[in-house]
């Protein structure tokens, strides 16, 4: 709060955050519309900027993210400034704009098909890629992989590990088949993931050792 | 056949024509025609020195068929005929080569393939024209009345005008009384003016006008003929009151102990079953609701007949068949306000103070159901708070994807006298402000100045407070970027666009007229035939023909009533010899015709033959190539005309 002009002292407000214009030439791709168009949001250029979407939008009410804003900003062609930035991931998909929408945008599907783009060049949210990286690593995006939940089965009368790819390792081999096949691995960079996680442990672990040691 | 003598003039249209097609070439290659005595070219051959050519070479080359190879026919056709009517020839051994439209603009890219085409097209044109006759035209008396369906402000408009102007007009309107919207309306825009104050001296007019019939509580059932000769059958509903005893002195509906919702007053008060929908009703006649009526006789109720001193009121009034004879026909069947039940998200019928702008104009009148406050509906107490929500119901793909033009101004209206009046706080959301007409930029401004806030973005959802009934209303701020939140809201408006009356489904059945995409009656062409119908002597105007506020509902029915004088104050019009003529030698008589025929314009005669109404065919030719006798011929379009200007081609092209 600055409470200044009216008493005795002026304060000089200023800002030292940049705000550049948008350059046609250098930012702009216009290539990326076609592109939204082709991969699941073919109505985005009816889209008249009216801000139903964003007002009803429930994760919009308590983060950043703003629907119209994307879609604004993907119809300026300002590829990546949007395949970039975090906010790309905080739709929850739970389709209140598309209802709503008056243009018939489908602003869902324009964000699914957004996001598709981002992840194809290489922006994916760290959560996202572990999850991703689980569906290679066990064929299920949430795995049975601790010994509690496989307790949790017994408690309500269900065998310990459900018949699916978690109780037939042969099954989670077919998969990585196909992950690998498809480019899906490659997409969501498990390699370099895995990679990383190992690093980590392994230097979790000798930090551990450490702090053991002293 | 003797010989024809065929002159061929070429415009080069500037260079809209010679700039891509090889005038020199198409000369060249029309000069050696069979039957062509003269081949010229010109800049403009539309042009007065042009048109001077032509004529000219009519009479020094004694023409007889004449080929104009230039624009499309839809563009000059009338004034090239013009021009031959002048020297002498007939108007209809004339055939225009469209080598622009259809040949030098869309085929710019390619020079050597237009030059071709345009003589293809010019060749063609003088096969044809060496088979074209020189037809009569016909003449048919019109008769000095006219027909105005829908008594709102175009209705009575064009009613007056006409009635002025010396016609007879018969006026039907499916309502107990003229006025339509505007009689509900509290005020206009962008001046204020008091929108009865300014209507219900036209009303009376119309009712005491001499040349005026006002049919009230009627529908038009059956319109046969044709232009200049429509004879018209009209259902009249039973009003149980007679219009001329009746001193609407109004003690009938004192002892009615009946008590319904009040249309006029958008069902925000009660009337009784036997009522003047306003004090300023015309005809200034009670009616009976007979479905809301208790019954007639004194064992059910039967007060009202009892306390009428008039004797004015009949039980037994029966539905009536009126019979009239008109030359042309105006509809102004206006429109109805968008039903907001649609937009779930809005709440409204859901929500007690959501509401539209019709019942806000009803609340804002001081004759209305509040006496001119606005109030939040589930207390009746002052709203305080009010949210203006713009485009409900229009400019959204889910409803209606047309603009509704009226409600931005029709919204900063109300919410500037609201403002005026109690200094409420009022918010309009919009997507963008269309305030296109005189003076409506400079209202809108003066709102802004006044405090009302508008805010660019479109509501997203509303939710209420169960207990208070208190609204939130969430949407974006999109000049801000960010979700905007408003709460404590009494009122919330809902800026309802405007649809076309559900009865128009048989005013466009019954007079063969056509709609546009959006619903509302199509115009002949959007912008030099505004308010033409397709068929001729029958005209639209008003809000019947698409959304429009009260100054151009008005320039339309003017319009509409300059053009049906235009057609009557000559007293008889020139029919294009374009119809179809039947053959009785070759006619079976076997009806085929008659079925498919779009225009019912063909009859059996007593010799039981094809008969073919001149003023209503339209030349279309179905009839022509359905005839299995083939006994039916187009004039102007003969079988023999079509197929010379194929073989022509054809013969080019082997």
């Amino acid at each position: 709060m600055i409470q200044a002009s009216a008493r005795s002292r002026c304060v000089t407000v200023t800002t030292t955050e940049e705000k550049p214009a948008v350059d046609v030439d250098d930012d702009v791709d216009l290539e990326f519309v076609e592109m939204i168009k082709k991969t699941g949001g073919p109505n985005i250029q009816n889209c008249y900027q009216c801000g139903t979407c964003s007002g009803s939008c429930p994760a919009g009410a308590f983060t950043n993210y703003l629907v119209r804003g994307i879609i604004r900003k993907a119809l300026l062609g300002l590829k990546e400034e949007v395949i970039s930035s975090p906010d790309l991931w905080f739709c929850t998909t739970c389709y209140a704009c598309t209802d709503r929408c008056p243009q018939d945008v489908k602003p869902t599907d324009v964000i699914k098909a957004i996001r598709n783009v981002a992840v194809a060049e290489g922006y994916m949210l760290g959560p996202h890629q572990k999850v991703a990286a689980k569906v290679v690593e066990a064929a299920h995006a949430v795995p049975l992989d601790k010994e509690s939940w496989q307790n949790l089965r017994v408690k309500v009368g269900l065998e310990p590990v459900p018949p699916n790819a978690s109780g037939n390792p042969w099954a989670i081999d077919e998969i990585r088949k196909i992950t690998k096949k498809s480019g899906f691995e490659k997409l969501i960079g498990y390699e370099e993931f895995m990679k990383a996680q190992k690093e980590k442990a392994k230097k979790k672990a000798e930090e551990k050792k450490s702090q053991k040691k002293e | 056949m003797p010989e024809r003598r065929i002159g061929v003039f070429i415009c080069h249209c500037g260079s809209n024509i010679a700039g891509v097609v090889d005038i020199d070439r198409v000369m060249e290659a029309v000069k050696g025609l069979d039957g062509v005595a003269h081949v010229e070219d010109y800049k403009y051959v539309c042009s007065k020195p042009g048109q001077q050519i032509l004529k000219d070479k009519i009479k020094e080359l004694r023409l007889d068929g004449i080929v104009i190879a230039a624009c499309s026919p839809r563009m000059h056709e009338t004034t090239f005929r013009n021009a031959m009517r002048d020297a002498g020839l007939s108007p209809y051994v004339f055939e225009q080569a469209n080598i622009r439209e259809h040949c030098s603009w869309i085929h710019s890219d390619d020079h050597e393939a237009a030059t071709e085409k345009a003589i293809d097209l010019v060749r063609m044109s003088v096969a044809r024209a060496k088979l074209l006759e020189p037809l009569e035209e016909s003449e048919v008396p019109i008769l000095k009345a006219t027909l105005i369906v829908g008594a709102g402000i175009a209705g009575i408009s064009a009613a007056l005008d006409l009635g002025d102007a010396g016609f007879k007009v018969y006026m039907v309107e499916k309502k107990p009384t003229i006025g339509g919207h505007m009689a509900q309306w509290d005020k206009t825009f962008p001046t204020l003016d008091c929108s009865s104050c300014i209507l219900t001296p036209r009303m009376a007019e119309v009712g005491a006008h001499p040349n005026i019939e006002l049919i009230t509580m009627a529908e038009v059932d059956k319109v046969d003929g044709f232009v200049g000769n429509f004879k018209v059958t009209i259902r009249q509903r039973p009003r149980f009151v007679d219009l001329e005893t009746c001193t609407s002195c109004g003690d009938c509906s004192l002892v009615c102990p009946v008590d319904v919702p009040a249309e006029f007053e958008a069902n925000l008060s009660f009337r009784k079953a036997i009522y003047v929908p306003f004090a300023q009703a015309v005809p200034s006649a009670y009616l009976l609701d007979m479905e809301n009526c208790l019954g007639v006789d004194a064992v059910r109720c039967g007060k009202c007949k009892l306390a009428c001193e008039a004797g004015a009121i009949d039980y037994d009034d029966q539905e009536k068949i009126i019979n009239i004879e008109v030359g042309t026909i105006i509809v102004a069947t206006g429109f109805e306000i968008f039903d907001a039940t649609q937009k779930e998200e809005y709440g409204y019928s859901i929500f007690p103070n959501v509401v539209n702008l019709g019942e806000v104009e009803r609340m804002l009148s001081s004759a209305g159901p509040t006496q001119g406050h606005v109030v939040r509906p589930h207390d009746l107490k002052e709203a305080k708070r009010i949210v203006y929500i713009q485009c409900v119901g229009s400019r959204d793909e889910r409803t209606n994807k047309y603009c509704s033009r009226i409600c931005c101004m029709t919204a900063i209206k109300q919410a500037r006298m609201i403002r005026d009046k109690t200094g409420a706080d009022i918010y309009i959301f919009y997507i963008d402000l269309r305030t296109f007409g005189k003076g409506y930029e400079e209202f809108y401004e003066s709102t802004a100045t006044a405090g009302v806030s508008f805010i660019r973005g479109r509501v997203g959802e509303l939710l209420e407070d169960s207990e208070t009934h208190l609204l939130t209303v969430r949407g974006e701020d999109t000049l801000l970027g960010k979700p905007i939140k408003i709460s404590y809201v009494d009122l919330v408006v809902l800026s309802t666009g405007v649809v076309a009356p559900r009865g128009s489904k048989d005013i466009i059945r019954v007079l063969g007229l056509s709609q546009s995409p959006d619903g509302f009656l199509m115009e002949a062409h959007p912008k030099l035939r505004p308010v033409d119908s397709f068929n001729d002597g029958i005209f639209v105007a008003g809000m019947a023909q698409g959304p429009k506020d009260i100054p151009d509902a008005v320039a339309q029915a003017k319009a509409a009533a300059s053009g049906a004088m235009g057609l009557m104050g000559k007293g008889k019009i020139t029919i294009e010899p374009y119809y179809s003529v039947v053959d009785e030698d070759k006619c079976s008589g076997c009806s085929v015709c008659i079925s498919i025929c779009p225009y019912n314009a063909i009859t059996m005669n007593d010799r039981d033959r094809a008969e073919i109404n001149a003023a209503l065919c339209k030349g279309c030719g179905t009839c022509t190539s359905t005839c299995p006798s083939g006994a039916i011929t187009s004039q102007h379009y003969t079988d023999g005309q079509i197929s010379a200007m194929i073989e022509e081609y054809l013969s080019a092209h082997e």
